[in-house]
């Protein structure tokens, strides 16, 4: 159950908890080197290698220790780690770390030295000064740009100048402009936004009234007036609200104004009242402050995270609120985690510089060649070079000291020659390959957000592409790490059964919806249906025992909780609508479900509830709460009941609690209720243990004493909040327990089957505890019937040790049966929490990890936030499986981020999981055309592009190769040196951009029916290192085709080199448009236009450039496409360059043929005549 | 709970939170952005590689018998001199090239293998001058060569520019080692007047060489290239210089001396009285005469008729070798038997 553990509040991630304390330092300067601020823990994690050990090992001591607690107790004082945590959340507030808020004075607040920026927020990263020389000087953090930037500088060296200026930088020019293009527009619509938000207008007061302003002038320390359904402009501390208690709700959760401000006049409070806060952080869930109330008696009033309101959430059901800036600008939560886009590479990305350093091995085999021949050459001739017309060594005119022109003796013209060399080559090194992905990317991305699949109909969001960089790793994932609640399930929690006093009420036949009769109070949501039984004991049964229990049952799930009910009007006036508002799904499906049974919560002070009980509305006083925190697993309050009574209701998750229960007060309803958890759990369900316990008046004074003095340090506050709480919490009676319904999300249990399917495995990793986790894996068809399950849930190290052993032994047991790897047993494991710690402790790691590859599904239960990450770690350290992690809440922020490809599901809970993912939506469903529809797309596309781009020019620098071997070795070039440099940018660059963002390899249908076709990304089938080889063949012999085609036909003729330059030009273009028409797989017009489009646009280019008199090469292409020749040889070689390549296809996709391939040809004949039959066929083999 | 503010700041290019706020964020349905445009998907079925290979050798045969009957038709007399013209008894070739004394006329005498047609092509070609070569393409100056205004613009010329210290015009290397050797031809006793009229581009004559510009302090260098030009006649008119200046591609190459308008028959004897002027000896290139007739492929040369018939003919082996797979390993197209986790399932 461990149903805190999901709760977005008490468990904020870790990472977020690191932050402001020890890691404070080390995220500030990991903020500069990775440019993510978010995720300090994260990169913290990733970066060991770089970083490395120290930090990793310090990461894993405290991922270690967070699961090592021992399950119950907690008396026991804090670990590192609760250290840590309390550091986060209390920490302790120094002076010279604390901020002074002097409440509606901000010209004192933000007087020197303190000076806090004011409301506005910017996060353009330029300029109009600074654009250019910040975009350049990020943009040449690529080194191949570098490496551009360097060749172009040197062709400027008047002996290297193989290019003119102009023609030499344009290239480069060229990317970086439309690079620089497109972050201009990126940033130009932050900036935009950023106007937008700043212009809107509050009201702020000024001379005592409140009068709007826009946000961007509103300062720390000044009071702000947010009306219901406003925005909340900067993170304020509530000062006061229409409500009369002093609640505010922002979003989901609740907020209060402190009693003490909530009576004072707003305006009241200048200078009499000052706010000591901690500094800004990334917190979101922590707060630390005191409230100074200066007037009369000194006071000193804790504020937590409940007394502040942050920028972005909107007020909610809240007439007013007024509250005063302590935050302000790019200060404020939210833009303090607003770390824009994860920066990750993807695999492919990676895998392409392998393939890179090959072209710069044979880039510099090409350059070695040429300056060793040019070298014998020059040897060969020496004698020859001073009288040659066409070298005429020596310079007659000017006297310099050898008389040479631009000579400079052998060894000097070989480093020439290679130098230029390079840069004659330099395009075998594709300069437009970057940008040309970055475009493919992005248009990738905007088809993905487009996708009407992958919108989300129930909580309106669309895809969301937050990572620009890693689209194709989504095509090839093997391991789906997923978080439970929230992710697979709703997080939508509804009452299902209860058992008090040892006495299960879980009978559905006895259930019946509540009746509507006389009541009053209607819960708005969560109709609950009843127990007759209960409402019958509740009702009657009077003073049994029995009757008394359930009482205190429901009245525990009353009164237990931080909801905050919402009345409102119905159509009805004699009925109320009750609106339960709360962090905590589970406490809303608590309180409902009192609700229905006559325990109505009807208002919420921050001093006192009111329940209708029964009918009769009765008042209580909480006179004290321990808040839910993960280590002790439990909440607890403190009740003053009408009768006088003092008494303490705990509830919390099962192995917690029974650890405070007192079991020889009721061992026979002790014992029947653990059986009642069991089965609740076998179902799926989420459990809660009530327990409670009478405090006599001693007992409490002991304990308000303790608690006001905990509640005011300054030192350790949390630790000694934890303290009090565990000194009273103990003893306990058991009540009962209770079980609630997590739903499944829409479409999970198809959705794991086609992962599942197409090769991926599913881990799933939740807090909740094993039945629970175990039943819910079977709703959604992880687990399945015919699945050998390997359990591994060990209490002490050595047990751990044995189950591993057992489990490798049975794995290779059954491994050894069944060899054919087709008919072998599915295995899962189930491993839960502990037992990872052991493991982790004893570096068992290996052996788990065996265990774990071996096995189809695993099921992680009872695990913490931290270890989440750990695990993904385990297989990404060991294997090199892309994996993609899941899940919505905080606590699975360090898996996303660990994970190659982390996925937020944008729901209920906060955002902290959208935030730091690489991607966000709204389903876990989505997954399935994610990764089948869209990644195999994007890995296909882009895999081809990548090496599309490597050969075509390749092709081109072989083609430039071979004419350097006949003009003595120096560089020159027959292709006139702008085609040269357009070539890569302008002549083939937009078809296989285009071809990248259109071609679809199959139909969204096909590749759903068939997940195995997934397979292909996994199998990296799109790239790898022979494809680039044949790719380099194909390349060589088409560049041969192209050059000794023309040379030979115009050996000893009157041909000049502009003239053979143009059809070498027009002949490659065409080439390697045409080696692309043949690959492309669906035509629509755009893929016509571009391909046709670009050979069309070269032509004119070619003729522009022949049309400038002042060029050798005037007129060139016009007499020599006069000649029939020219035709004759640029059929000739279009078709011999073509037709090894068209021969390799024409066998590969006949008979080599690979899964697409076949089901490419099912795709087509099912479009011309729809058959069904293979769709009958398919599932019988599917099932096989 | 901050998701406004990362929607509306975040900016994100994945985030479409800046469009207009609507009813609902759903995107609008469009064949295009759900990538479901009509498109055709062309599939390489047996059929088509088949008609594929037939076609191509159905196109190429032809052309290349077409290319090889041009190629043969063309008649073409090659005759090197550079050695035979060089007084027997000179050891010193170069010396005798340089020594500007000794007379260069030298007559050489061929024969017309074939009845040669009007109008019959005069070409040198040269053997291993490498007119490509960096240092020599890049030595020229084509505004100088335009513009009369331009004419000091000799900065891409060295080491040719200036002589004496004023700028040549036609600056550069290429201009200065114009061909110089010249060509008369004598049959039955009869002078063939050879045509020098139109040799070079039109479009070379009217835009790129300027009709007011005219050679300036040519050829006064200390070392001479090769022609030297008449001062009174405009660069436009200068019709060897500007063939020669047309740099060729390749190392060997001709170049239009001129055209005979007058039919030869086979088994005429034609002499030639040439001027062997230009020095090719200092880097052992070779000089040749060629006379040759034209049809619409050019000069003679086998090369392509051959390569067409070799590529038809491997097309149609390819068609046949393919036929023949296609029969023995014939593959029903589409057949989910053939998909891999069909292929080898457990149970059968």
């Amino acid at each position: 159950m461990d149903v805190p553990a999901k709760l977005p509040d008490p468990v904020p991630s870790p990472i977020l908890r690191h932050s402001p304390s020890s890691g404070s330092a080390m995220s500030r300067s990991l903020r500069s080197v990775v440019d993510m601020p978010s995720v300090t823990f994260a990169a913290d994690m990733r970066s060991d290698s770089t970083r490395g050990a120290e930090s990793t090992a310090s990461s894993f001591e405290s991922f270690r220790r967070a699961g090592s607690r021992p399950v119950p107790g907690v008396a026991r004082l804090p670990t590192r780690r609760s250290a840590s945590e309390r550091a986060g959340s209390q920490r302790d507030l120094r002076d010279e770390d604390a901020r002074f808020v002097y409440i509606n004075d901000a010209a004192r607040t933000n007087a020197p030295p303190a000076r806090f920026p004011d409301n506005s927020v910017r996060t353009t990263k330029y300029s109009v000064l600074t654009f250019i020389p910040r975009n350049l000087y990020e943009q040449f953090h690529r080194v191949a740009y570098v490496y551009f930037l360097i060749l172009a500088a040197l062709n400027q060296v008047p002996q290297l100048g193989v290019f003119s200026p102009v023609a030499s930088v344009l290239p480069l020019a060229f990317v970086l402009g439309v690079t620089a293009v497109k972050d201009a527009y990126e940033d130009w619509r932050r900036h935009r936004s950023d106007k937008n938000e700043n212009n809107r207008t509050a009201s702020v007061m000024v001379d005592g009234v409140f009068r709007p302003k826009p946000w961007s002038d509103i300062h720390v320390g000044e009071l702000v007036r947010v009306v219901a359904n406003e925005t909340l402009p900067c993170d304020m501390v509530l000062v006061s609200t229409s409500d009369p208690t002093g609640v505010a709700y922002s979003n989901l959760k609740t907020r209060y104004a402190k009693q003490e401000t909530l009576t004072t006049p707003p305006e009241q409070l200048a200078g009499a009242a000052v706010i000591r806060c901690e500094r800004p952080n990334r917190n979101i869930y922590g707060f630390t402050a005191n409230l100074e109330l200066e007037g009369g008696e000194s006071r000193r009033i804790p504020l937590g995270p409940s007394n502040i309101v942050l920028r972005g959430c909107e007020l909610k059901n809240t007439a007013w609120a007024v509250g005063v800036v302590v935050y302000a600008g790019r200060e404020t939560k939210a833009m303090l985690n607003n770390a824009g886009a994860p920066s990750k590479r993807s695999r492919l990305e990676t895998q392409m510089n392998r393939e890179t350093l090959f072209l710069s091995a044979i880039l510099v085999a090409l350059c070695s060649v040429v300056a060793a021949l040019s070298g014998v050459w020059l040897r060969n001739h020496e004698h020859d070079l001073e009288l040659a017309q066409f070298f005429h060594k020596k310079d007659y005119v000017s006297d310099d000291g050898n008389g040479n022109y631009n000579y400079y003796g052998i060894a000097a013209q070989i480093v020439f020659a290679f130098l230029m060399a390079v840069i004659v080559f330099q395009i075998m090194i594709p300069i437009s390959l970057y940008i040309s992905m970055e475009l493919v990317r992005l248009g990738q991305a905007y088809f993905m957000i487009r996708d009407t699949n992958l919108y989300d109909a129930s909580s309106d969001t669309r895809f969301q592409c937050r990572s620009l960089n890693i689209n194709e790793d989504l095509g090839q994932v093997r391991c789906v790490f997923s978080d439970k609640t929230g992710t697979l399930t709703q997080n939508k929690m509804e009452f299902r059964c209860a058992s008090i006093e040892g006495v299960d009420y879980s009978d559905i036949a006895r259930q019946q919806p509540v009746g509507e009769g006389d009541r009053i109070w209607v819960p708005k949501k969560m109709p609950v249906s009843v127990d007759r039984e209960i409402v019958e004991l509740l009702r009657n049964g009077g003073e049994t025992e029995q009757g008394r229990h359930a009482r205190e049952f429901f009245l525990a799930l009353a009164t237990c909780n931080t909801i905050v009910p919402l009345i409102l009007d119905g159509p009805d006036p004699k009925r109320k609508i009750i609106d339960y508002q709360g962090e905590s799904p589970d406490e809303q499906a608590l309180v409902s479900a009192a609700a229905a049974y006559g325990f109505v919560l009807v208002e919420r002070t921050s001093g006192h509830i009111v329940i209708d009980v029964l009918g009769e509305k009765q008042r209580f006083d909480v006179l004290g709460l321990h808040e839910f925190d993960s280590d002790r697993k439990r909440m607890s309050v403190i009740i003053g009941c009408p009768d006088k009574t003092v008494k303490l209701f705990v509830k919390g998750a099962d192995n917690s609690m029974f650890g405070v229960i007192d079991k020889t007060m009721n061992p026979d309803v002790v014992r029947a209720t653990e059986k009642h958890l069991h089965a609740y759990s076998s179902l799926g369900l989420r459990t809660l243990v009530i327990g409670m316990r009478e405090l006599s008046q001693e007992e409490f004074q002991e304990w308000q004493m303790a608690y006001e003095k905990a509640s005011t340090a300054l030192l350790g506050r949390g630790g000694l909040l934890r303290g009090v709480a565990a000194n009273i919490e103990r003893n306990l009676r058991l009540l009962g327990a209770s079980g609630i319904e997590d739903k499944l999300q829409d479409g999970v249990p198809e959705a794991i089957e086609k992962l599942r399917q197409a090769g991926i495995k599913v881990w799933v990793l939740t807090g909740d505890k094993q039945e629970t986790a175990i039943s819910i894996g079977f709703s959604c068809k992880l687990l399945t019937r015919e699945m050998t399950q390997i359990v591994i849930n060990s209490n002490s190290r050595d047990s751990c040790r044995k189950s591993l052993d057992d489990a490798i032994s049975m794995v290779n047991k059954l491994r050894s049966l069944s060899t054919d790897s087709q008919a072998r047993v599915p295995l899962a494991l189930v491993i839960d929490g502990n037992s990872l710690v052991y493991i982790f402790d004893t570096d068992h790691e290996d052996k788990l990890f065996e265990v774990a590859i071996a096995c189809d599904v695993v099921l992680c239960c009872r695990v913490a936030p931290l270890q989440k990450a750990g695990i993904v770690d385990l297989i990404k350290k060991r294997t090199s499986d892309m994996t993609l992690a899941i899940g919505d809440g905080a606590n699975d922020v360090s898996m996303i981020q660990m994970a190659d490809v982390g996925i937020g599901i944008s729901g209920q809970e906060g955002r902290q999981a959208v935030m730091a993912s690489d991607f966000a939506m709204g389903q876990f469903r989505f997954l399935v055309p994610l990764l089948l529809v869209h990644g195999h797309w994007n890995y296909q596309r882009m895999g081809y592009m990548i090496l599309y781009n490597f050969y075509r020019n390749a092709t081109f620098v072989f083609v430039l190769f071979w004419y350097v071997l006949h003009t003595g070795f120096t560089l020159t070039t027959a292709i006139t040196e702008w085609s040269s440099v357009l070539y890569s940018v302008i002549y083939t660059a937009v078809p296989t951009i285009v071809v990248a963002i259109l071609d679809k390899d199959l139909g969204r249908r096909t590749l759903l029916k068939y997940p195995q076709l997934y397979g292909a990304g996994q199998r990296e089938e799109s790239y790898n290192l022979r494809l680039f080889i044949f790719f380099m063949i194909d390349s060589i012999w088409q560049s041969l085709a192209v050059f000794f085609i023309p040379y030979l036909a115009y050996r000893k003729s009157t041909i000049d080199s502009a003239s053979l330059g143009d059809l070498w030009t027009l002949a490659v273009v065409i080439l390697v448009n045409i080696h692309l028409a043949m690959d492309v797989i669906r035509w629509n017009w755009i893929t016509h236009a571009a391909i046709w489009g670009s050979i069309v646009a070269t032509l004119i280019c070619v003729m522009v450039i022949d049309s400038i008199p002042i060029l050798p090469g005037f007129w060139a292409i016009y007499k020599v496409m006069g000649t029939g020749l020219f035709w004759a040889l640029l059929l000739a070689v279009i078709v011999v360059g073509m037709v090894p390549h068209f021969v390799a296809k024409a066998i590969r996709e006949h008979f080599l043929p690979n899964d697409i391939q076949i089901a490419r040809e099912m795709e087509k004949s099912q479009d011309s005549h729809d058959v069904t039959h293979p769709e009958v066929q398919m599932n019988t083999m599917a099932r096989a | 709970m901050n998701g406004q503010a990362a929607g509306s700041s975040s900016g994100g290019s994945g985030d479409g939170g800046a469009a207009p706020r609507r009813n609902t964020r759903k995107p609008k349905y469009s064949k295009f952005t759900q990538q479901e445009l009509p498109a055709c998907k062309p599939i390489l079925t047996p059929k088509w590689v088949i008609s594929v290979f037939v076609l191509v050798g159905v196109i190429f045969v032809p052309i290349g018998l077409v290319s090889l009957m041009a190629s043969r038709k063309v008649v073409e007399i090659v005759d090197r001199y550079d050695d035979a013209c060089v007084p027997p008894n000179t050891t010193d070739k170069l010396a005798y090239i340089q020594n500007p004394t000794i007379s260069k006329n030298c007559t050489r005498t061929l024969t017309v293998p074939k009845d040669m047609d009007a109008p019959i092509f005069v070409y040198y070609q040269l053997d291993n001058f490498y007119q490509n070569h960096r240092r020599y393409v890049k030595s020229r100056s084509d505004t100088q060569l335009r513009d009369a205004s331009k004419a000091n613009d000799t900065s891409t010329c060295d080491p040719e520019s200036v002589a004496n210290g004023t700028a040549i015009v036609p600056c550069g290397l290429i201009a200065w080692s114009t061909f110089n050797d010249t060509y008369g031809f004598v049959h039955n006793s009869k002078n063939l007047t050879v045509d020098k009229k139109d040799i070079s581009w039109k479009s070379d004559r009217e835009h790129k060489f300027g009709s007011d510009v005219f050679p300036k302090n040519f050829q006064k260098g200390p070392l001479i290239g090769g022609k030297t030009l008449d001062p009174n006649i405009p660069l436009s008119q200068q019709e060897d210089l500007i063939v020669w200046m047309r740099t060729a591609a390749l190392p060997t190459f001709r170049k239009l001396y001129g055209r005979i308008h007058t039919d030869l028959k086979k088994g005429d004897s034609i002499t030639v009285a040439l001027e062997n002027n230009y020095n090719t000896y200092s880097f052992s290139g070779k000089k040749k005469l060629v006379l040759s007739t034209s049809t619409w492929l050019g000069g003679k040369n086998d090369f392509l008729g051959l390569a067409y018939l070799t590529v038809g003919g491997l097309c149609f082996f390819l068609a046949f070798a393919f036929t023949l797979l296609y029969l023995i390993k014939p593959r029903k197209l589409g057949d989910n038997n053939y998909l891999s986790w069909n292929r080898n399932p457990a149970g059968r």
